[in-house]
């Protein structure tokens, strides 16, 4: 989608006599664009089509499609026994950690644009998560959770608490995911942000001083507004990022206990891949409501919040 | 040969990229074959003479072994790759899990790049039988007049249908009672005596449970992983089988059969332990309930004969680790532990007689007791050959594990029926898996123990509905 919005933009020039020269450069625009173009077509665009072929055919016990079935697959899958809980699981992920994810990086944003000595090591100290991997994060904090010999049960024993069992009651186990999920996800969330809050300069801060403002009037007139790209962009990411979130839940759970922390993205493995499982048709289905899903949330992101957005 | 079955495949339909799917497959159908019971299958595997003037055959060998046990086999590898240079060479690759191994093999058939072996896990069977790219070898013990009688016939029951063995048992293991002397002491149990049944557990696990001063259990008497596989144990052991027809062996399953009063008994008493905080639940990882009685946490624990080494040298010097038979869910039940574990495939669909053959003489290479002994004792799972036990090695490492005697014994008293073959059905891997969720609900108290395996057979039946009309019914 952005793509198109990109490429589109070199042929807007304004005077009629310039149109030859425009369409030469729209021309040289399409050759700067091949290359990607080929990739998403050969990478994005093709298996895009396969799969919506795979969601409206069976498969035989291999994976290959056999007989077309129309939308029989959407239909199992829409009134099957666990869709509900899987779009409940998936839109509660993602409510759990965009939100939290964002609101903490912002607020240590705030904190590191402080001038204090060291101030450096700790922008880059809170940045350091967005090194990490998603596979070894996960395992670290599968060694942080584990119930038995865990650090988090450890402290909670300290405080005289019984400790939780993070990954296997049902109740808690998609919040420990998500708290994985924040922690990985906050050293690039803290890096935009941070960058953002530097490009906001400092004259427009002395100016409202000089008209009284302070404290949280700043932060709401002038930090929040000149902040809104920034966090627009990181709405719209992590919201997509969360709903196709899969290397932790995979780690950490498999989407247990009593499939608590099965969200769309998990069910389509399973479906496709996990436990000698092959049925392509299903997992392509729920592959294309997700499309769906991303899609229609994206478009309002970008309907209600980008009119607020504004950009210097 | 009957079980073979045809696949159904592709019609078409009007789209290009339908079509030019379909002509792949039609090419595929008349290419290898594919669905089609071959000669060969019907006792004429190729003879030793045709690696004769063959030069180097290379054959490519898929295995799940990592870790340990992947060193073990590669040596097994390099040893027979040693002996029979300018003849036969095997690249072993590791491939993951068993599951992502038959993932891979899965794609593998679709693009027509099988290895020339393939190691399987025991729930994989039926599926392997049913795509229909295999040889058995029971074509090869035919032309070769190859002697199984010095194979575990136990081991072999799993893998053999209507008589015919499909393919090689490799590595095998099977669960037993573990058990902390120590903790059973302190308890004033007899060390010596292990429970035999869930009301023993129960008994025991009342006295070895313990608390602190401030009330939060320090040891719990016991504690298993939510396993799918000792569901299917559980049931073998009271002699009854997982699934229907035969367990699958007389004609195709049609259904499972865990929601029976036996498993229903079992999941309550299992619940019930936990809700009375005589058991730990660790949950549905493996692993997690290890650690738990390595840790000494957990007093009682069943777990396979593959982790005794493992549980040695996490208690060396802090207790005992005994062990048992796998506990009865009633004292009459006469059954015994299915021998899980994974097998070997060798590939006929677009491989030569050459790479047939080869891989033949790997697989008999890896039968050999000295192998086996060496397999047993480095890895822990149960040898194949029986004669491997006579082994001077294999006998000084039991004598250093006296523990695995267990295991052996409990081998030998099994008697070899329908119910301790095992359940065959294509799409057991996802039924144990539902086994599993329904098992945890039990245990959570999320549902009834009844509902919840009445909800896992549930899950099953579309599966099992859409397997076999996929597979052309029986």
């Amino acid at each position: 989608m952005t793509g198109n919005a990109t490429s589109a933009a070199p042929s807007r020039v304004s005077t009629v006599s310039a149109a030859r020269a425009s369409r030469r450069e729209g021309m040289t625009a399409f050759l700067f664009l091949l290359p990607s173009l080929v990739v998403f077509l050969v990478f994005v665009f093709y298996p895009l089509v396969q799969s919506f072929s795979l969601s409206v055919h069976s498969n035989d016990i291999i994976g290959r499609p056999t007989l077309f079935v129309g939308l029989e697959n959407y239909v199992a899958m829409l009134t099957g026994p666990d869709f509900r809980l899987v779009l409940w699981t998936t839109f509660s992920f993602a409510i759990i950690t965009v939100v939290p994810g964002i609101g903490i990086a912002l607020g240590l944003a705030l904190l590191l644009t402080a001038r204090i000595r060291g101030i450096r090591f700790f922008r880059t100290a809170f940045a350091l998560p967005f090194a990490f991997s998603v596979a070894t994060s996960a395992v670290v904090f599968s060694v942080l959770f584990n119930s038995a010999v865990g650090v988090l049960n450890g402290f909670l024993y300290q405080l005289g608490s019984a400790g939780l069992n993070w990954l296997t009651d049902p109740g808690i186990a998609l919040i420990s995911i998500a708290i994985a999920t924040v922690w990985l996800q906050l050293g690039y969330d803290l890096l935009v942000l941070a960058a953002g809050l530097g490009a906001i300069p400092d004259e427009l801060y002395e100016a409202a001083r000089l008209d009284g403002a302070s404290g949280w009037r700043l932060a709401r007139s002038i930090t929040l507004p000149l902040l809104a790209p920034q966090l627009f962009f990181l709405i719209v990411v992590s919201t997509i990022q969360s709903l196709q979130n899969f290397g932790q839940i995979y780690i950490l759970t498999r989407g247990g206990p009593s499939n608590s922390t099965t969200t769309l993205v998990y069910s389509i493995y399973s479906k496709a891949f996990a436990f000698g499982s092959s049925d392509f048709g299903f997992a392509s289905a729920e592959a294309v409501v997700l499309l769906l899903i991303v899609l229609v949330i994206t478009t309002i992101q970008f309907g209600i919040l980008e009119r607020r957005v504004f950009y210097r | 040969m009957g079980v073979h079955v045809r696949l159904r495949r592709g019609s078409g339909g009007g789209r290009l990229l339908a079509l030019a799917a379909a002509a792949v497959l039609v090419v595929a159908a008349c290419g290898s074959s594919g669905g089609t019971p071959s000669p060969n299958a019907s006792g004429g595997a190729p003879g030793p003479e045709v690696l004769n003037g063959a030069g180097p055959v290379q054959i490519s060998f898929w295995h799940a072994m990592n870790g340990n046990n992947g060193t073990a086999l590669q040596a097994l590898v390099d040893k027979f790759n040693a002996a029979n240079q300018g003849k036969i060479q095997v690249v072993a690759t590791y491939q993951g899990t068993y599951d992502d191994t038959l993932a891979k093999y899965k794609a593998a058939i679709q693009s027509k790049q099988t290895p020339s072996l393939i190691q399987i896990y025991d729930v994989g069977t039926r599926f392997m039988i049913d795509s229909a790219q295999t040889i058995p070898m029971q074509a090869f013990i035919s032309t070769d007049k190859y002697d199984i009688s010095q194979l575990q016939p136990n081991i072999l029951g799993y893998y053999s249908i209507g008589g015919s063995l499909y393919s090689m048992p490799f590595n095998t293991s099977m669960p037993i009672l573990y058990y902390n002397k120590t903790a059973f002491q302190k308890a004033g149990l007899d060390p010596t005596k292990p429970p035999t049944t869930l009301d023993e557990i129960r008994a025991d696990a009342e006295k070895l449970t313990t608390k602190d001063a401030s009330g939060k259990t320090t040891q719990y008497g016991f504690g298993a992983a939510i396993y799918g596989w000792f569901m299917e144990q559980w049931t073998a052991v009271a002699d009854q089988p997982y699934c229907n027809n035969g367990n699958g062996r007389t004609s195709k399953a049609t259904k499972v059969l865990v929601n029976g009063p036996e498993q229903v008994q079992l999941m309550t008493w299992w619940a019930q332990m936990v809700n009375d905080g005589l058991a730990v639940n660790t949950g549905r990882n493996t692993t997690d309930a290890q650690n738990a009685f390595k840790a000494g946490r957990v007093a009682i624990n069943i777990e396979s004969t593959g982790v005794l080494g493992g549980y040695q040298t996490a208690a060396a010097g802090k207790f005992d680790v005994g062990t048992g038979f796998y506990p009865k869910v009633q004292a009459t039940d006469a059954g015994g532990p299915i021998i899980g574990g994974a097998s070997l495939w060798i590939d006929q669909v677009n491989h030569s007689a050459q790479e047939q053959r080869a891989s033949w003489e790997f697989v008999k290479f890896l039968n050999d007791p000295a192998n086996q002994a060496y397999w047993h004792t480095k890895t822990g799972y149960f040898p194949v050959s029986k004669t491997a036990l006579n082994d001077p090695t294999d006998q000084a490492w039991v004598q250093q594990h006296p523990q695995f005697q267990t295991a052996i014994t409990q081998l030998d008293q099994t008697k070899l029926d329908v119910a301790t073959q095992g359940c065959l059905l294509g799409v057991m891997p996802q039924a144990r898996q539902n086994t599993e969720i329904g098992m945890e609900k039990a245990i959570l108290g999320q549902a009834t123990p009844q509902a919840a395996l009445d909800a896992a057979v549930a899950a099953d039946q579309p599966l099992i509905d859409q397997y076999n009309q996929a597979t052309g019914g029986q």
